[in-house]
């Protein structure tokens, strides 16, 4: 089988001194999808980056057809037939489909952008390939799914042969995940190269037919699928048997902590995205909730978390309502907040990991000595943690932002962990991080609510998460609570899924008791 | 007192000349995804060097050419800084806002010897006065509508110029997909710097004819800091009316109508003077407030559930 | 990572100074080119500031003000709100100090009068910057745009109040009465005369430095301008918290104006805004919104517009080319592009060695 696309001896460090790739060398067939897998931070999003054009290697070469070429920009990348449909949807949410899809290789007609032929082309491919999405509708009125698609378009109206797609299921239903699965098995018989990274290794047994491991930034080896299984891979890519099991025992739920009745709030544009939410999550039990992203999960934990207000409804919080409550008075009535995304509202990156750490408690009376700050408590507080949690640093004073995702993570985790709360809001604790500081995370959160009895209420979009952690299991779509279930661990995805997608909704005497 | 009404809108249109041409100017960076409030400095300089140019060239149109050509370079000036150079883009505008102020003065020096005005030095030169034939017949309408200067009538075209522009065009297409996900037009090959130099030059050439007309038409020499804020009006212009070029030409009309009504009092009243000249930057503050009242009344609205 | 942290403060010591010495042979070239006796001229400008104790001191007296201006823009630069209100108040605070002096006339003792004009100052300060403040606050307006938009009013204020409160009819200029003898702060240090406003500064910076760093409201300020959504996230108010900076800025421009006006002047006299306010923030962005480092930057300021002084007394160059080096040095010090070529390699070699070290230690 001829080679499509060679990638020689890449090595790659980011200014901060990260070493993302080290003398990688990978390449794809005609025909195939090969899958790039690795753990989060082993370098495969460097890689793929670089191959666009979008990073610049310190070494390497890369190979075309055969050919040597420099890959200067994505411009580049696109003239020589490289797609890439990134893991976050690079869209224009107020522009439509066609635009969407001819931007940056418009069709012109009298010196002027053609309107129409953007509109005819874009029709023209998504019909050939069955790809079912409206040219003139606006993208921020799409599905996730329809987004996704559109994103492939693009690549394809520009004439891609190699597709580059970084964790396309990620963010999608089980069903839409078959869906476009079916695309890509057309895609590959009509001649397009795809390059497949993820972290679900059903999925890439299911359709690639060679894999690529990287581990560290280094490349572990490349092998026919055929004859492999998912252990030998796993083990390749973590070097160690992957712990998907968290031992716990059944919980002891104890008074409620956390009661939510009815609770909706509609945002700036006028939609609902929190529709008549209503349970309640005692003392001792993780509470999950599953769903695909975008279905009102990041507004829930905003309102409790106090960040945003609601519409109507309430929410009680250790018997107190917290509506109309500042942050700090919610913190205070026993909330702790670990947040989605870590570098907006985790930690201020340029500040000590000693700030970062006592950020929530610093303004208490017992940190203060007279007018100033008790230097020697914030400082022998900061040490200690950093033990604790096995923070890997240059010392309390350094910039948080100089470290690794996973030891940012412990950072975060040290402070919201400790603060005291009887609530834990956890949404995507884990997300992007190294396997050993997830399972630290992971059982740090199932031992609080043990043996501390707190009330944890887990979001993650990490289905292997959910089901693990939590006791009840909640799932969200379009702003509401639509399936419950007494025991997550118990629970299969498949299920999971039709839940999910709105294939089946319970009704509200199904989940009666247990929300 | 009285008050000569036509007069008065006919100096309202006058006056707001040079706002639409600062908002249109702030408004292509805005939509970018640029907020530049360089916009004041670059015309201040435009406003030099249409003068220089038009005295050493011998001419009023090689002195509006210069003065595009100044907004321009300045233009460049402000996205090599920012864009290529990475600087922070409040930052830079302050900075060479600074640099223009004073360093608008120090040329100024070096060619005439003076520090507070070239109108003893350099001919003046006026951009022409355009009478339009039958309209100019016509009472009342005749009067505003026609012999203005040619400049407000290139303003009037260019708000509708910029809105085509913005609409259909392949670089307007592209502006807005900046402005709104430059990762997404990144991602693309569209090079985020490449549409940010272009916004900048063609904010530059708006500049530079809102220069040309204050120190060739509004007066028809140059002085110290001259521009006096014009710059920031017209950035507060286009950010009230949320980056629509004709929203845009309506909100800098209304702040030259209140530019007009100082000056109209000025000469017909005894009014303290200080109080006439703070007119326009107050009427520019309560005009922000009352845009961001409706806006934050809107989204309560919309958010309590009553707009379904 | 150790090391990464080193090159990375290293190179940004290294990227001021640079960014100083190319402004600074920016200057020396235009010098050059326009001067007729260009020798004399930039040698004038280089040590003109240094020939006499007299000019020593008013290098230090020029770093007054900035000092202190400064300071105020470390406050609105920490929580990352650029309100340039300063340049307002700095004049209408010395308008209202010789405001309310005449209007107490020279019959109070200095020991009196000094508190009141330092309040009247700080009040001036607090009551403008809360214009901006209160209206990013409420309404989420331009910061930048109002408080520029407010400095013109504050002009026109300013000028009012001098031509028709406190003008002195019988001088041939525009300017107010003669101000108390009890409110004209004496000269210090001999034959360098510099002024007690000196002692003012100092106090001022030891104030910021320990508010900054010592005090919980200074962590609040820098963990909300490092990040105002994590700063709302554990639990502080960004909002207010950044509302207060503001006004605290505030209150030191206007400190800084009444001080200039007590040392420098007997008569207020300023009808446009004296530049104080930007020359703050220049000073700001030197020192890295740091407030100890914020003196040196306002030396530095004030020596080469001193230099510059002295070459417009002693040669043929208006002062003005000073604020044009002084853009180019905000301009450099910003661009993060500027020598990040350098620090990247810097910083890819320490890594690669490393690499190495650790591959030598697994083998």
């Amino acid at each position: 089988m001829a080679e499509v696309m060679r990638m020689q001896n890449i090595t790659k460090i980011y200014p901060n001194g990260f070493v993302a790739n080290k003398d990688i060398t990978f390449a794809v067939g005609e025909h195939e999808i090969h899958a790039l897998v690795g753990e989060n931070g082993a370098g495969k999003t460097t890689l793929m980056k670089i191959l666009f054009g979008m990073e610049a290697p310190q070494e390497g070469k890369i190979f075309i057809n055969g050919k040597e070429e420099k890959i200067a920009n994505p411009l580049d990348a696109i003239a020589k037939g490289v797609g890439m449909v990134h893991q976050h949807f690079m869209l224009v949410p107020s522009l439509t489909v066609a635009e969407n899809v001819t931007l940056g290789a418009e069709p012109m007609k009298n010196g002027l952008f053609d309107f129409d032929g953007a509109v005819k082309a874009t029709q023209e491919i998504a019909d050939k390939y069955n790809f079912n999405v409206e040219a003139l509708q606006k993208v921020r009125d799409l599905s996730v799914g329809q987004m996704q698609k559109v994103e492939i378009l693009k690549a394809l109206y520009k004439g891609a042969r190699l597709l580059i797609l970084d964790e396309p299921t990620a963010v999608l239903t089980p069903q839409e995940t078959e869906e476009l699965f079916e695309q890509l098995f057309k895609l590959r018989d009509s001649g397009v190269s795809i390059i497949f990274i993820s972290h679900k290794l059903e999925e890439v047994m299911r359709i690639c037919s060679k894999v690529t491991v990287l581990r560290h930034g280094r490349c572990m080896g490349s092998l026919d699928i055929e004859g492999l299984n998912e252990a030998a891979i796993s083990k390749l890519m973590v070097g160690r048997d992957v712990v998907l099991k968290i031992d716990k025992e059944d919980p002891k739920p104890g008074k409620p902590v956390v009661e939510i009745k009815d609770l909706v709030k509609i945002n700036s544009i006028g939609k609902n995205v929190l529709d008549g939410v209503d349970f309640t999550i005692h003392e001792g039990e993780v509470v999950g909730i599953a769903g695909v992203e975008g279905n009102g999960q990041t507004e829930l934990s905003e309102v409790l978390a106090g960040l945003t207000g609601f519409t109507s409804g309430d929410v009680k919080l250790n018997g107190t309502s917290i509506k109309g409550k500042s942050v700090r008075e919610i913190r205070d009535q026993g909330m702790a907040y670990i947040a989605e995304d870590r570098m907006v509202e985790g930690v201020a990156g340029d500040m000590s990991i000693k700030m970062n750490i006592v950020a929530d408690r610093f303004t208490k009376p017992d940190f203060k000595k007279g007018l100033f700050m008790d230097a020697k408590k914030i400082n022998d507080i900061a040490d200690q943690y950093i033990k604790d949690f096995e923070i890997l640093c240059d010392g309390r004073e350094q910039p948080v932002r100089m470290l690794s995702g996973g030891n940012i993570q412990k950072v975060v985790v040290a402070r919201e962990f400790t603060s005291g709360a009887n609530f834990i809001l956890a949404c995507q604790p884990t997300r992007g991080i190294d396997v050993g500081t997830a399972e630290m995370i992971r059982k740090t959160i199932v031992r609080k609510s043990r043996e501390e009895g707190t009330a944890t209420l887990l979001i993650s979009a990490d289905l292997n998460e959910v089901l693990e952690c939590s006791d009840r299991l909640l799932v969200m779509r379009k702003g509401k609570v639509v399936a419950a279930f007494p025991k997550a661990n118990q629970v299969s995805e498949e299920t999971l899924g039709e839940y999910m997608l709105g294939v089946k909704e319970m009704t509200q005497s199904e989940m009666e008791g247990l929300l | 007192m009285t008050i000569d009404w036509i007069a008065f809108i006919a100096e309202g249109i006058r006056m707001a000349t040079p706002l639409v041409f600062a908002a249109l100017a702030a408004l292509i960076c805005n939509r970018a995804g640029m907020f530049n409030m360089g916009v004041e400095g670059m015309i201040l300089c435009s406003a030099l060097g249409a003068v220089i140019f038009a005295h050493y060239g011998g001419s009023v149109w090689i002195g509006l050419l210069g003065g595009i050509i100044i907004g321009l370079a300045t233009g460049m000036f402000i996205a090599f800084a920012s864009l290529t150079g990475k600087a922070d883009l409040y930052l830079t505008c302050i900075a060479f806002n600074l640099m223009a102020t004073g360093g608008t003065v120090f040329v100024m020096y070096l060619l005439t010897g003076e520090k507070s005005t070239t109108s003893g030095a350099f001919r003046s030169y006026q951009i022409p006065v355009v009478d339009i034939p039958i309209i100019k017949d016509i009472p009342v309408l005749g009067r505003i509508i026609s012999g203005q200067s040619l400049i407000t009538y290139i303003a009037a075209a260019a708000v509708f110029f910029m809105w085509f522009f913005l609409k259909r065009t392949r670089i307007g297409l592209r502006i807005r997909a900046v402005g709104e996900n430059p990762k997404a037009a990144e991602s693309v090959g569209i090079s985020v710097n490449k549409i940010g130099y272009i916004s900048f030059a063609i904010c530059g050439v708006l500049a530079g004819l809102s220069g040309a007309f204050m120190s060739m038409s509004w007066v028809t020499f140059f002085m110290k800091n001259m521009v006096n804020g014009r710059g920031y009006i017209g950035l507060s212009a286009q950010n009230m009316a949320k980056g629509e070029p004709v929203g845009s030409a309506l909100a800098s009309l209304l702040f030259g109508f209140t530019d007009a009504l100082a000056t109209t009092l000025q000469n017909q009243t005894n009014f303290p003077v200080e109080f006439l000249e703070m007119l326009p930057y107050l009427a520019t503050i309560f005009a922000i407030i009352i845009t961001s009242i409706i806006a934050i009344n809107k989204r309560r609205r919309i958010e309590q559930g009553a707009a379904k | 990572m150790n090391k990464t942290q080193k090159i990375e403060s290293m190179m940004e010591v290294v990227r001021i100074l640079a960014g100083l010495v190319i402004a600074y042979a920016i200057a020396l070239a235009i010098l050059f080119a326009i001067s007729e006796d260009p020798i004399y001229i930039v040698q004038q400008f280089i040590l003109g500031p240094f020939s006499s104790p007299r000019r020593i001191g008013t290098v230090i007296n020029l770093a007054i003000p900035f000092t202190i201006c400064g300071l105020s823009m470390c406050f609105m630069y920490a929580v990352n709100k650029f309100n340039l209100v300063g340049e307002g108040i700095f004049m209408l605070s010395a308008c209202m100090v010789t405001w309310v002096s005449l209007l107490l006339g020279p019959g109070l003792p200095s020991v009196v009068m000094l508190p009141i004009m330092f309040i009247v100052a700080i009040l001036t300060g607090i009551v403008v910057s809360f214009i901006p403040a209160i209206m990013d606050r409420k309404f989420n307006a331009n910061v930048v745009v109002v408080s520029l938009m407010l400095n013109s009013v504050i002009q026109s204020l300013a000028t009012w109040i001098l031509r028709y409160q406190v003008r002195d009819s019988s001088i041939s200029y525009l300017g107010s009465r003669e101000i108390p003898e009890s409110i004209q702060l004496p000269k210090i240090l001999g034959s360098f005369r510099v002024q007690s406003g000196l002692i003012v500064a100092i106090i001022c910076v030891i104030v910021v430095a320990i508010l900054f760093y010592k005090t919980a409201f200074g962590w609040k300020m820098r963990l909300v301008g490092a990040n105002p959504r994590f700063a709302t996230a554990v639990g502080l108010s960004s909002i207010s918290i950044s509302f207060i900076a503001q006004l605290a800025g505030g209150a030191f421009a206007g400190i800084a104006g009444a001080t200039e006006m007590m040392c420098n002047y007997t008569r207020f006299q300023w009808t446009v805004t004296t530049q104080h306010g930007f020359d703050g923030l220049l000073v700001a962005v030197l020192a890295k919104k740091n407030p100890v480092l914020v003196p040196i930057g306002a030396l530095f300021l004030a020596y080469i517009r001193i230099g510059a002084d002295v070459v417009n007394t002693s040669g043929d160059i208006p002062t003005e080319f000073v604020t044009v080096i002084q853009g180019i040095i905000i301009l450099l010090v910003a661009a993060e592009s500027f020598l990040s070529g350098t620090k990247n390699k810097l910083i890819f070699k320490a890594a690669e060695k490393e690499e190495k070290e650790k591959e030598a230690k697994a083998a």
